[in-house]
């Protein structure tokens, strides 16, 4: 299920630092982060959650990423030279990488010494990723994408050994620096593929000399080296000696131009980056109130004491030089009915519980009304999202529920059984359940809430025996492809479309906005969609989020973004200014 | 003539008062013992708000929103209100018929399992015992929460299934102490008097062992009462518990988050209540010990 989240997720992501007094006396500049997950390993391929993620984007690099400081997101190169040359039909595309591009220094290569990246570590690394033996968790996202990947997984299925040496038709090298994929079929999002830490480059010699170790050894070719990855709640990187020229970028969007301060500095901008990892979020909180960690996202309950609602932070916090950042998340939180139920096939009942359910006060209740109740799929802030557009069937409006449940022909939910809504069992997704309930209440629909944990919750979703589930979805990458897909019928569970919703006219818009490149031909379709979507109401939608982040005054170049996993190399820290700073703590 | 009448008499009188049976002397002990007179009054009080919360006389209304979200205690809302703005006090209320059906159904399961195992097991030695006693000391080995889950997630959710878990794992130690003490009197000449005069194994076993070794059936029932209790609001803490109505557990499991934002009534009602009956229960169990245990006797 991808990059599903849990409802209650928050806006506390992650972040806090931990530094030590005396390390501040000398110049080194470290960066302290915070994350409130264990961290699962280093390997790209197992790395499908945010936290193992974010961790892998540290040492590994892959062909693209985002540029940091532009908005809308915009794919950049990252070791491809440039972008990559498309032919005309969409379906091949070529890169030519970096020379000259060094993998860390490690004993697995000949004379400890890292050697060069080529074309063919980028072959190697997309064949691990379809490798039938490794399971990778994120095959998903090329499956049947590119020719040949799924024939030759296919064909070591039930093979004692994988043969890395046999040419997969859609994933050639040209020549020592080239690069060519050739698609099985459309897929304009492919970019953003290639941008995620999945695809990134790892070089076989380390994977081979370490088996099945690999995943403690991260070899990549980024801006900061781990030379081995241990189960304890303090991870140090240091900065990587052999890192290309890379610098910071010279170009920003408006909102981010003051931090061109850095423009052209080599990357990474900090010496040392130490990640802590702090599950709890009360003692991350204080530690970043004594600034042993640099940003944190506010925990719910600690949001009364650090924002006044409409004024920003705190007169408090803002005396000892935290700034706040808030930022929508590319996300949306739903109710979802599983269409596979006869009795959900009644589009009436549908929007009648939609309309009874109140998401004002919910955002109240659970996102300190922070979140922007949702009107359909398509959060604000990709193409596809309508501006201004209002849900006809969003809530609380009773009479309109009450009369729609008459239509529906229950009237005052006579005739209804009982319908039960599954949510995961942590605490806040247990409130929403039964703050739900109390909604569905005042029309005469009676529900059941039942917990589950949360793999049991996604086995429920996918052998469909659920009613009602709430969820939320986070952003893959910036297309509105990526929620949409959420609700087209061939996606059917185990896919990714868990409610099972298929809608003729959806899934027909769908199926020919897939295959086109961003263009505004393919945001109307996308538009189309997402109001069919409002209209039909496949779910009760719930709202998108917004992540509020507290940081202190050292730190520089700080952006809170939905795909900021390479993030730590553009983070700067102003030793003076945190000396200064510290003692007002 | 005379003086042997009068003897008699003297013997019965006296025989009378010695007589009096294990039940009665323990009563008296008991009654003799103020907290735990006390312990007993509010296990009674606590059963009787279990009963009428369960006909709805009392706190049938939990679910209204009596006041905002999270307002303080005050003169209206003893314990303040949560984050629906319902009332804690009618909440802790309703939690007592979970907390107390818990306790009745689960000691009563676990006295059930045990005292069979454990008799059967004492009693007939050999083979059978050799099988029940591997059982329990495996089972007993399995980390108990873990065990509890397990159940939990093969029962499904809700207060039968929680019934079920806690019953199902509890009843070991009541099977051992069965066990020790059938095999300490199966050779007592009480019971080698009811084999020759043709008594069976059954009568044996029920009628004359287990009237002797009954004492323990009790003082375990009061612990397990309490330990069930405990064990339902970790249950619930954890998201294994009741559903759809109100529990401690889930009292506390809310109240977790609410601390940080200075929202400690719900958390104070909750252990309030439980602290006050597990206290109750604990004292009640002593005091039960120390009135039925023949060996503590006269101590």
């Amino acid at each position: 299920m991808k990059k599903m989240i849990t409802i209650l997720l928050s806006l506390g992501l992650v972040l806090g630092l931990s530094s030590c007094t005396k390390k501040e006396i000398s110049n080194e500049k470290v960066l302290n982060l915070a994350v409130s997950a264990k961290i699962k390993g280093m390997d790209p391929i197992y790395a499908n959650d945010l936290y193992s993620s974010n961790e892998v984007a540290r040492v590994y690099e892959g062909l693209l990423e985002y540029h940091y400081l532009k908005r809308p997101y915009t794919l950049v190169p990252n070791l491809a030279e440039a972008l990559p040359t498309v032919s005309d039909d969409g379906m091949t595309y070529t890169f030519k990488i970096k020379q000259g591009v060094k993998f860390h220094d490690d004993k697995a290569f000949p004379n400890a010494k890292g050697r060069e990246l080529t074309a063919e570590d980028f072959v190697y690394s997309i064949k691990r990723l379809a490798d039938p033996k490794l399971q990778s968790l994120g095959w998903w996202l090329l499956d049947g994408k590119i020719k040949g990947l799924n024939e030759w997984r296919d064909k070591y299925a039930d093979q004692p050994k994988v043969d890395y040496t046999e040419e997969v038709e859609g994933l050639k090298t040209v020549d020592r620096y080239t690069l060519q994929f050739t698609l099985a079929k459309p897929f304009p999002q492919f970019l953003y593929a290639l941008a995620m830490p999945f695809t990134f480059a790892v070089a076989k010699e380390v994977v081979d000399h370490y088996g099945s170790e690999f995943i403690n050894h991260p070899v990549g070719t980024g801006p900061f080296v781990l030379p081995e990855f241990k189960q304890t709640n303090m991870i140090v990187y240091t900065k990587n000696p052999t890192f290309r020229k890379k610098t910071f970028p010279a170009e920003a969007s408006d909102e981010f131009k003051e931090m061109l301060a850095d423009a052209g500095k080599q990357l990474p901008l900090v010496d040392k980056v130490v990640v802590n990892i702090l599950v709890e979020s009360q003692p991350r909180w204080l530690n970043f109130q004594k600034g042993k960690i640099d940003y944190i996202g506010i925990p719910k309950d600690n949001f009364d004491s650090a924002v006044i609602p409409g004024k920003g932070i705190t007169d408090d916090l803002k005396a000892k030089g935290i700034n706040l950042t808030v930022t929508p998340s590319l996300d949306v939180t739903y109710t979802a009915f599983n269409h596979d139920n006869k009795l959900f096939g009644n589009e009436k009942l549908r929007q009648a519980m939609s309309a009874a359910f109140d998401p004002y006060t919910a955002n109240k209740l659970f996102y300190n009304d922070t979140a922007l109740p949702a009107q359909s799929v398509v959060p604000p802030g990709i193409a596809g999202h309508i501006d201004g557009y209002k849900n006809p069937f969003i809530g609380p409006n009773v009479e309109l529920a009450k009369k729609l449940l008459a239509d529906a022909g229950f009237p005052e939910g006579k005739g209804l059984p009982e319908i039960t809504y599954d949510c995961p069992s942590s605490t806040i997704s247990r409130q929403i359940g039964e703050f739900f309930k109390q909604q569905m209440a005042k029309i005469g629909v009676n529900i059941k809430v039942v917990q589950n944990p949360w793999p049991e919750l996604q086995k429920k979703i996918k052998n469909r025996t659920v009613m009602l589930y709430g969820i939320a979805w986070g952003a893959d990458y910036p297309d509105a492809e990526n929620f949409l897909q959420l609700l087209y019928g061939p996606n059917k569970s185990p896919g990714a479309n868990g409610s099972g919703f298929n809608n003729e006219e959806f899934n027909k818009l769908f199926k020919t906005a897939a295959v086109l490149q961003d263009s505004p031909e393919r945001t109307a379709l996308y538009e189309k969609m997402n109001r069919i979507a409002a209209e039909k109401v496949p779910w009760i939608f719930g709202v998108h989020r917004q992540s509020y982040v507290l940081f202190h005054s050292w730190v520089k170049n700080y952006i809170n973004a939905d795909f900021n996993a390479g993030q730590a190399q553009y983070l700067n820290v102003d030793i003076k200014a945190k000396q200064e700073a510290i003692k007002k703590l | 003539m005379e003086n042997a009448q009068v003897v008699t008499a003297n013997m019965t009188q006296n025989k009378e008062q010695k007589s009096k049976s294990l039940w009665r002397h323990a009563f008296e002990t008991l009654m003799k013992d103020k907290m735990a007179v006390a312990a007993i009054a509010i296990f009674i009080i606590y059963s009787i708000i279990a009963l009428l919360t369960s006909v709805d006389i009392i706190a049938g209304d939990w679910a209204k929103e009596v006041g905002a979200s999270y307002s303080p205690p005050s003169v209206e809302n003893w314990f303040g209100t949560d984050i629906f703005g319902r009332s804690v006090v009618a909440k802790t209320l309703k939690g007592t018929q979970v907390a107390m059906s818990i306790g009745l159904f689960t000691a009563t399961l676990s006295a059930i399992i045990g005292i069979i195992l454990g008799s059967i097991a004492g009693y007939y030695g050999g083979k059978v015992d050799e099988i029940i006693v591997w059982f329990y000391t495996t089972f007993s080995s399995i980390p108990g929460i873990m065990l509890l889950v397990a159940i939990t997630f093969i029962l499904g959710k809700g207060l039968v299934a929680v019934y079920l878990a806690l019953g199902l794992t509890s009843w070991v130690s009541l099977c051992r102490l069965i066990r020790g003490e059938v095999i300490r009197h199966k050779d007592r000449e009480y019971v080698h008097a009811a084999t020759a005069i043709g008594g069976g194994d059954f009568r044996k076993l029920f009628m004359h062992i287990l009237p002797n070794v009954l004492h323990i059936v009790i003082i375990n029932f009061s612990l397990q009462f309490q330990v069930a209790i405990k064990s339902e609001v970790i249950l619930s803490y954890l998201g294994l518990g009741v559903q759809g109505r109100p529990s401690w557990g889930t009292m506390i499991d809310d109240a977790k988050l609410e601390l940080a934002r200075g929202v400690w009534w719900q958390l104070a009602a909750a252990t309030f209540a439980m602290f006050v009956i597990v206290l109750s229960l604990n004292i009640l169990g002593d005091a039960l010990r120390d009135a039925l245990d023949p060996k503590l006797k006269g101590k």
